[in-house]
């Protein structure tokens, strides 16, 4: 003579299968909005494509973001610095996209890119500091150069910038006053 | 397993959708709020982002002429400081200096040349474009040139100095009118005045207090609102701590405790309009004690005679006692120094009392020596016209002009007259009469309403400029002002204006005048300037020296006095000395107090009323924010049943106001002390509707040699009208509720 447990239980089945549904259904959801609708890969204004610019053309990164050893920013180029390129290109203006470009430049408007890499403005990073130190872009920006839209890779937060410089031994790399100042 | 029923797969389907959605949501909740990244279109040469540079320049939101350094990022100024290697500020600024940055981004600019198609101060402005403005005044100036009629134009301007104000004087001159005049209501013209005739040299010396070990302040408050307050801030640190084993002593002389009051050892609160008599009374104290020993030492006595201390202490309501310790103090220290200024500046004798507190100076033997009166030397630029400072009368013979229909254009520039003259002089009335009532501003003001054309003019921080700094610190300085961003607006600096104004009236104007902008101009005569004083007389180096100054903001020659550095003789001022006692309009019977209005360390006479920063600063002595405020002893309130918040009926013979009452400890019975500066009916969202100004209830009275506006010399009467406010404070309660924080004392209150 056994008794079955599941057989108690078989009136919980039904609300327990639901919740589970529910929670399945988040991680789904927040995974799709991480994929498609995050400020990781968000749409532009102009569907700009790294690969193009940086592989197919290789162009090197500082030729646009010119401030990147000099500045705390790396600098997103001017609508002037786009056009300087395009206006001499053949045929430029037949694509979509380069026509949004010259409608920019022509009504004089910066083009309105969206922040993928930002920090809280109580941390003080410089890519000057980091550009000379010898780091590669691609270390905090992940493979740019094959990114048709721009994509953060890496987390941005504390413990990844932490981690860095612990196993870099970067000087003072852990003190707070490095970053929060 | 059991099968499960199409019934529960759509529930369970439902339910992964709702968390699905759930998810969505909690992604959109957790991620960052989206940020721009906005590029420049076309980058400005000399463009780091993220990175600041500090471009030097000249505070001009009083007429210290403090040299400034500001921070530039991204093409935008984010910060002011003192220039450190300015004499005047020393790297210092004050609160005033600051909020600059409230001017130069201040949502109530003029952002574009107006015309007002209504009625004369009716406000209907319309947007027009530079060329018609221009075209429109140039058009009608020039007519009025060509008919012989240049002498009905005229040209009102703030306090100018520097190159922009000879550009205003050839301007006018080459037109043919000689009516240039500047009017500021802070312009220190009795001081002035009673220099040339205490000293022969119509000038304000540098009173150097650092170096002093006795200050004696009649009514100056040196460090909030008098001539030169940050210089004067670090002098008075260097008095107090500068010195090891030294310490300086501050007396202070007003009827309310000011800022420099507060700081002082000593507050001596006597009677208002007897400062001048309460100065020579010390002086009769000093020579009758044979404290002073030059060789005429008996016309000082003769001079003196009747203000023995006695007779002074009976009209001052001061000690016999204090008046001949104050004056074996101020004989006994080896550096004292008098300096007068204030409400004691501005009785119907403030001249004499000024005199009065020279002779001081002059009787212990100060004069040219370190922590004395210092004479400074002529100023760094040679070709400075002389000063064309309107006084008070100067101002009702416009009005009269303006009245009678002389006057067919007048243009103002960065002044506020409307304001910051009487009501019932009728400044405002008499603009109605003139054809064309030109407005330079930066600001929508009082005066500007009546306006029938805007022209914008840019903020310092936008414009190129330069100034010699007066009172100076002895030797010669200039600074140059610099554009510190790109301009805002639609507004042109008032050096440009002027000289496309000229372009525009054509004739002999464009070709004298021919200088493409304000910095073409500004350079040229500072070339001028290198060449005259350069040992070859070469322009050679100019270019490096232009960079150089440029750079520093600043260019002095420490240790160069050109002044003659001779003690002035006595008996200028023995022969000066007169009666200094004040006048007051109203009888003592009917208006039982004496209005003491006083410039705030805040809003000066007004002009900074439209800067919120300034706004939402408490006032250093009452802690009030915002609005305007009267004054009382506590005694005489409560004998009056009056309290905080009454709000009170103050009726001159001029005028009245209603205000409400603020109980005050430091303030004279029989006193009653109104901040200037709020009471603004025009002037921006910050100042408007807020507050009075005091300035309309001040009876017509002049200083009688001058003719300058006697503002401390009205008695008025107090009455509650049974109304209450609130008033906006931080401080707490004055009272220390036995919490011993004045140390040991038998406190009970």
């Amino acid at each position: 003579m056994s008794i079955s447990v599941l057989e108690a239980l078989q009136p919980a089945k039904k609300p327990a299968m639901l919740v589970l549904m529910v929670v399945v259904g988040l991680f789904v959801g927040a995974w799709v909005h991480g994929q498609y609708f995050s400020d990781r890969s968000p749409i532009q204004p102009i569907e700009f494509s790294h690969t193009i610019h940086a592989t197919d053309n290789s162009i090197p990164c500082q030729h646009c973001h010119i401030y990147a050893d000099k500045t705390p920013v790396a600098g997103v180029p001017s609508v002037a610095k786009c056009m300087g390129c395009h206006n001499a290109l053949p045929g430029v203006r037949e694509s979509k996209e380069i026509l949004k470009l010259v409608t920019y430049w022509e009504n004089r408007e910066p083009i309105p890119w969206i922040k993928v890499h930002d920090l809280p403005d109580y941390v003080h990073f410089t890519h000057k500091r980091h550009v000379k130190a010898g780091i590669e872009c691609q270390e905090c920006h992940g493979p740019v150069e094959t990114m048709d839209r721009i994509t953060r890779v890496a987390t941005m937060r504390m413990p990844w910038c932490v981690d860095c410089h612990t196993e870099n031994n970067v000087e003072h790399g852990r003190d707070c006053l490095t970053c929060h100042k | 397993m059991s099968k499960i029923s199409r019934r529960d797969l759509l529930q369970y389907i439902g339910a992964g959708g709702i968390g699905a959605v759930g998810g969505v949501l909690y992604g959109e909740g957790v991620q960052r709020k989206v940020e721009l990244l906005i590029p420049q279109v076309i980058p400005p040469e000399d463009y780091s982002p993220g990175v600041a540079t500090w471009y030097n320049t000249v505070c001009n939101q009083c007429s210290a002429g403090c040299g400034i350094t500001v921070r530039i990022r991204e093409g935008k100024a984010k910060k002011i400081e003192g220039n450190p290697v300015h004499p005047i500020s020393q790297g210092r600024t004050c609160a005033r200096g600051q909020a600059g940055l409230n001017a130069l981004y201040n949502p109530d600019r003029i952002r574009t040349p107006m015309q007002n198609v209504g009625q004369t101060g009716a406000g209907r402005f319309v947007e027009i474009s530079w060329d018609e403005a221009l075209t429109t005044v140039g058009s009608r100036i020039s007519r009025l040139k060509i008919e012989g009629k240049a002498n009905s134009v005229r040209l009102l301007s703030g306090q100018v100095r520097g190159h922009l104000d000879e550009l205003f004087a050839q301007f006018m001159d080459l037109l043919g009118s000689e009516h240039y005049q500047q009017y500021d209501f802070t312009y220190p013209g009795t001081i002035r005045a009673a220099n040339r005739i205490s000293f022969g040299v119509e000038q304000l010396p540098y009173y150097d207090i650092k170096n002093a070990d006795f200050l004696l302040s009649f009514g100056a408050d040196y460090l909030g609102t008098w001539l030169s307050p940050v210089h004067h801030s670090l002098a008075y640190g260097h008095l107090r701590q500068g010195r090891a084993g030294q310490r300086g002593k501050t007396v202070q002389i007003e009827p309310r405790m000011s800022l420099s009051g507060a700081s002082a050892d000593e507050w001596i609160p006597a009677r208002p309009g007897t400062e001048g008599l309460l100065a020579l009374g010390i002086a009769n104290a000093i020579v009758g004690a044979g404290r002073y020993l030059g060789s005429d030492r008996d016309q000082w006595s003769v001079a003196l005679e009747a203000y023995s201390p006695s007779v002074v202490s009976g009209k001052t309501d001061v000690s016999e006692d204090i008046i001949v310790r104050i004056a074996k103090e101020f004989s006994d220290n080896k550096s004292s120094l008098a300096i007068a200024g204030g409400a004691a500046a501005a009785g119907t004798n403030a001249v004499a009392t000024v005199v009065a507190v020279n002779a001081l100076n002059y009787l212990v033997g100060n004069l040219n020596q370190p922590g004395g009166v210092i004479f400074n030397s002529n100023s760094a630029f040679s070709t400075m016209p002389s000063s064309n400072q309107a006084s008070f009368q100067e101002m009702l013979d416009l009005v009269d002009a303006m009245e009678s229909g002389e006057v067919e254009v007048l243009l103002v520039n960065d002044t506020n007259p409307v304001f910051a003259l009487p009501d019932h002089v009728g400044f405002r009335r008499a603009m109605e009469k003139v054809a064309l009532v030109v407005a330079l501003s930066t600001f929508h003001d009082e005066t500007t309403q009546m306006a029938d054309l805007i022209l914008p003019t840019s903020t310092y921080l936008e414009s190129w400029g330069d100034d010699a700094p007066d009172p100076g610190v002895g030797f010669p300085v200039a600074s140059i002002s610099q554009p510190v961003i790109a301009k805002l607006y639609d507004a042109i600096p008032v050096g440009d204006i002027v000289l496309s104004m000229a372009r525009q009236i054509g004739g002999e104007l464009p070709v004298s005048m021919h200088w493409s902008s304000m910095e073409e101009f500004i350079k040229d005569r500072w070339r001028e300037e290198y060449v005259s004083r350069a040992s070859d007389g070469e322009d050679q180096d100019f270019e490096s020296f232009w960079r150089a100054a440029l750079e520093a903001g600043v260019w002095g020659q420490p240790g160069a006095i050109d002044s003659d550095p001779s003690v002035p003789s006595s008996a200028s001022i023995i022969a000066s000395i007169a009666d200094p006692e004040s006048k007051f309009a109203g009888n003592e019977s009917d208006y039982a107090f004496v209005l003491h209005p006083y410039l705030t360390a805040t809003f000066l006479d007004g002009r900074g009323a439209n800067l919120p920063w300034l706004q939402e600063m408490p006032d250093p002595m009452t802690s009030v924010v915002y609005g305007s405020w009267a004054e009382l002893n506590p005694v005489t309130a409560d004998e009056m049943g009056i309290r905080e918040g009454d709000i009170l009926d103050i009726e001159s013979p001029a005028g009245s106001i209603r205000v409400p009452a603020l109980i005050f400890p430091a303030i004279r019975p029989g006193v009653v002390a109104i901040p200037i500066g709020q009471g603004h009916a025009e002037y921006g969202r910050y100042a408007k509707d807020r507050g009075v100004n005091p300035i309309n209830i001040v009876a017509p009275l002049m200083d009688d040699q001058t003719g300058d506006l006697a503002w401390a010399a009205t008695r008025v009467k107090v009455k509650a009208t049974g109304e209450r406010l609130h008033i906006i404070k931080t401080g707490g309660v004055s009272r220390t509720l036995g919490r011993q924080i004045l140390g040991p004392s038998n406190d009970h209150s």
